[in-house]
């Protein structure tokens, strides 16, 4: 008798949570049923012809040639670009990220326009524009027509491809610090600088800890984004910055070897995600960090 | 920060430092839209003289570019629906319902956003391959479909949340039915978010090119692709006037999401508005 009571008021609650479950189902159904077909399924198999040989038995030789001679040089290539294309758009992004959060509000407005609308052109467009512009005849060589040794070779090599890249990124890196930068209390700043502590110290045992984390998201990310990158190394470098995506590529367009293709594109996937791990990693270690300081 | 550099040489410096970042990323694209206009089109800068004959070349007979850009605009449209369909649908069981397995449906819909595109592409080849749907307008637009629509659920999850949900109770208590409030209150609130999100759908598709790229045939060939093409294997001056009509096309579609979301963020006040002001009455004597 008591349990009926007990149980009584809370039925109809339950018949409504069933409703919004049956309902929120039926309405996740599409998204859900659309991205297995679409993305997870495709990516399962190719998956499964990265490890099948060509008669049909399982094998391991597509990844040892995808890690051996030719293919382990790009592999290398694109970790190498990836990084200096990390480092490069930390340090600009940081710089004008800093700048920008201690602008007006209006000209911080205008600034981040700037920062926003070209991640919002076409990348092949932007990769055209700097390829008119670092020319023997464009913008820069005019402009540097003065100094030594010009015109420089700013095209067809890894300067170019980096230039390129860190473009690409560099919005990304902007907003994330910008972000970062203005999640800073700045009162621990102003608490260290009534302690006598000098704006050296500041900077290295107070602001960068508290920034440290983000910043570190914010180049694993661009480092990320830049290993699975094709336009502007394809066109802007020469045959010795053939990153993996291009070489994927290659081999589907051109060389009709899909298995090899498949390795290489199942090893971009796995830097990416032990990429990702690490910024998640990374982005806990920030949180605790925060609550810390702030406590 | 403020605390590190108050010298007047270090700001000069930082903003200055700043300047020459922000040119570096606003200068390729200033710098097509004006070669556009230059009688050379390649590289050389500033132009000695100014001509439209890029932007004419564009539709002279035996160009390359309408086909291309009718088959990106076919594409785009029909990946913005897919997606529209995909989003409105996704958001509202994200939102406004209670879904078992949630955090998985929504690292499902972020997953396209964080694999490499290349990966997504060479999946969807190997899955159109087999079904002879290479170059098919429809195998393009599904495969689009996939990078726009979690951007689009995105969208239109900040924009549900957006939306006071009282204004919903509200409407319920006063005897409207379920479809009633979804027509006159959540969509119209809902509607400057869609048309958010259905741009930003537009865009993702029609500047896609790996997938693109992967799913083409010789006869179907999409503007990013046939841009592509034009930069490697061809020398074709009108790709500048293509690239700076591009230009113009993003920055145009940016300032529409930026005056439909100023129209919108009215809409709401407005309804709203009424409480507020039972809010200042009640205490009227005292705060005004």
């Amino acid at each position: 008798m008591a349990a009926l009571t007990a149980t009584a008021p809370a039925r109809p609650r339950k018949l409504l949570a069933s409703r919004k479950t049956r309902v929120g189902i039926l309405y996740a159904l599409p998204v859900v049923v659309y991205l297995l077909v679409l993305f997870v399924y495709p990516i399962f198999s190719t998956l499964l012809l990265s490890l099948k040989n060509t008669d049909g038995s399982l094998t391991l030789h597509w990844y040892a040639d995808a890690l051996t001679g030719v293919n382990l040089s790009v592999l290398f290539t694109t970790l190498r670009i990836s990084a200096e294309t990390a480092v490069l758009s930390l340090v600009f992004g940081f710089v004008l990220a800093q700048a920008i959060s201690r602008l007006k509000p209006l000209w911080a407005g205008l600034a981040m326009l700037v920062v926003v609308v070209p991640h919002f052109v076409s990348a092949l467009v932007r990769t055209y524009g700097w390829i008119i512009m670092l020319g023997d005849k464009g913008l820069v060589n005019e402009t540097l027509a003065w100094a030594p040794g010009a015109p420089f070779q700013l095209l067809y090599n890894e300067l170019g491809v980096v230039i390129g890249t860190t473009s690409m990124m560099l919005p990304y890196t902007v907003l994330l610090l910008y972000g970062v930068m203005r999640g800073v209390d700045r009162r621990l700043l102003a608490a260290a600088a009534s302690m006598g502590a000098g704006r050296v110290t500041i900077f290295r045992r107070v602001y960068l800890p508290l920034v440290g984390p983000g910043l570190a998201s914010a180049g694993l990310l661009s480092f990320i984004l830049s290993l699975g990158y094709y336009i502007t190394p394809a066109l802007m470098g020469g045959p010795n910055q053939t990153m993996i995506a291009t070489l994927i590529n290659q081999q589907v367009t051109k060389e009709n070897q899909w298995n090899g293709a498949a390795a290489q594109g199942v090893i971009l996937l796995v830097l990416t995600l032990a990429g990702l791990l690490l910024v998640k990693a990374v982005s806990s270690l920030g949180a605790s960090r925060k609550k810390r300081n702030a406590s | 920060m403020m605390e590190l550099r108050k010298t007047l040489a270090g700001r000069i410096a930082l903003t200055a430092v700043a300047t020459v970042i922000l040119l570096f990323l606003a200068l390729p694209i200033v710098v097509i839209l004006v070669t556009s206009f230059s009688n050379n089109a390649f590289a050389s800068f500033p132009p000695e003289a100014w001509t439209l004959n890029w932007y004419k070349a564009l539709f002279a007979d035996g160009s390359k570019w309408p086909a291309a850009l009718s088959l990106s605009a076919l594409v785009a449209a029909l990946s913005t629906v897919f997606s529209l369909i995909i989003g409105v649908t996704a958001a509202t069981a994200l939102t406004r319902s209670e879904l078992p397995l949630r955090s998985a449906v929504y690292a499902l819909v972020l997953g396209p956003l964080v694999i490499p595109q290349i990966v997504t592409a060479l999946g969807l080849f190997l899955l159109f391959e087999p079904a002879a749907m290479l170059g098919s307008p429809i195998a393009i637009a599904l495969g689009h479909t996939v990078l726009a629509s979690p951007i689009a659920v995105l969208i239109l999850i900040a924009t549900l949340r957006g939306i006071d949900e009282r204004l919903e109770d509200a409407a319920a208590s006063m005897g409207a039915g379920r479809l009633t409030i979804a027509r006159k209150i959540t969509f119209p609130l809902a509607a400057p978010g869609m048309i958010a999100a259905a741009i930003f759908s537009f865009i993702t598709s029609f500047d896609e090119f790996y997938i693109s790229q992967f799913l083409s045939s010789v006869d179907t060939v999409t503007l990013p692709v046939q841009v592509y093409n034009s930069l490697t294997f061809e020398i074709d001056p009108s790709v500048t006037a293509v690239s700076a009509i591009l230009i113009a096309f993003a920055i145009l579609a940016l300032g529409l999401v930026a005056l439909v979301r100023w129209i919108g963020s009215g809409r709401q006040d407005s309804l709203l508005s009424v409480e507020n002001t039972v809010g200042v009455a009640s205490h009227g004597g005292e705060a005004v």
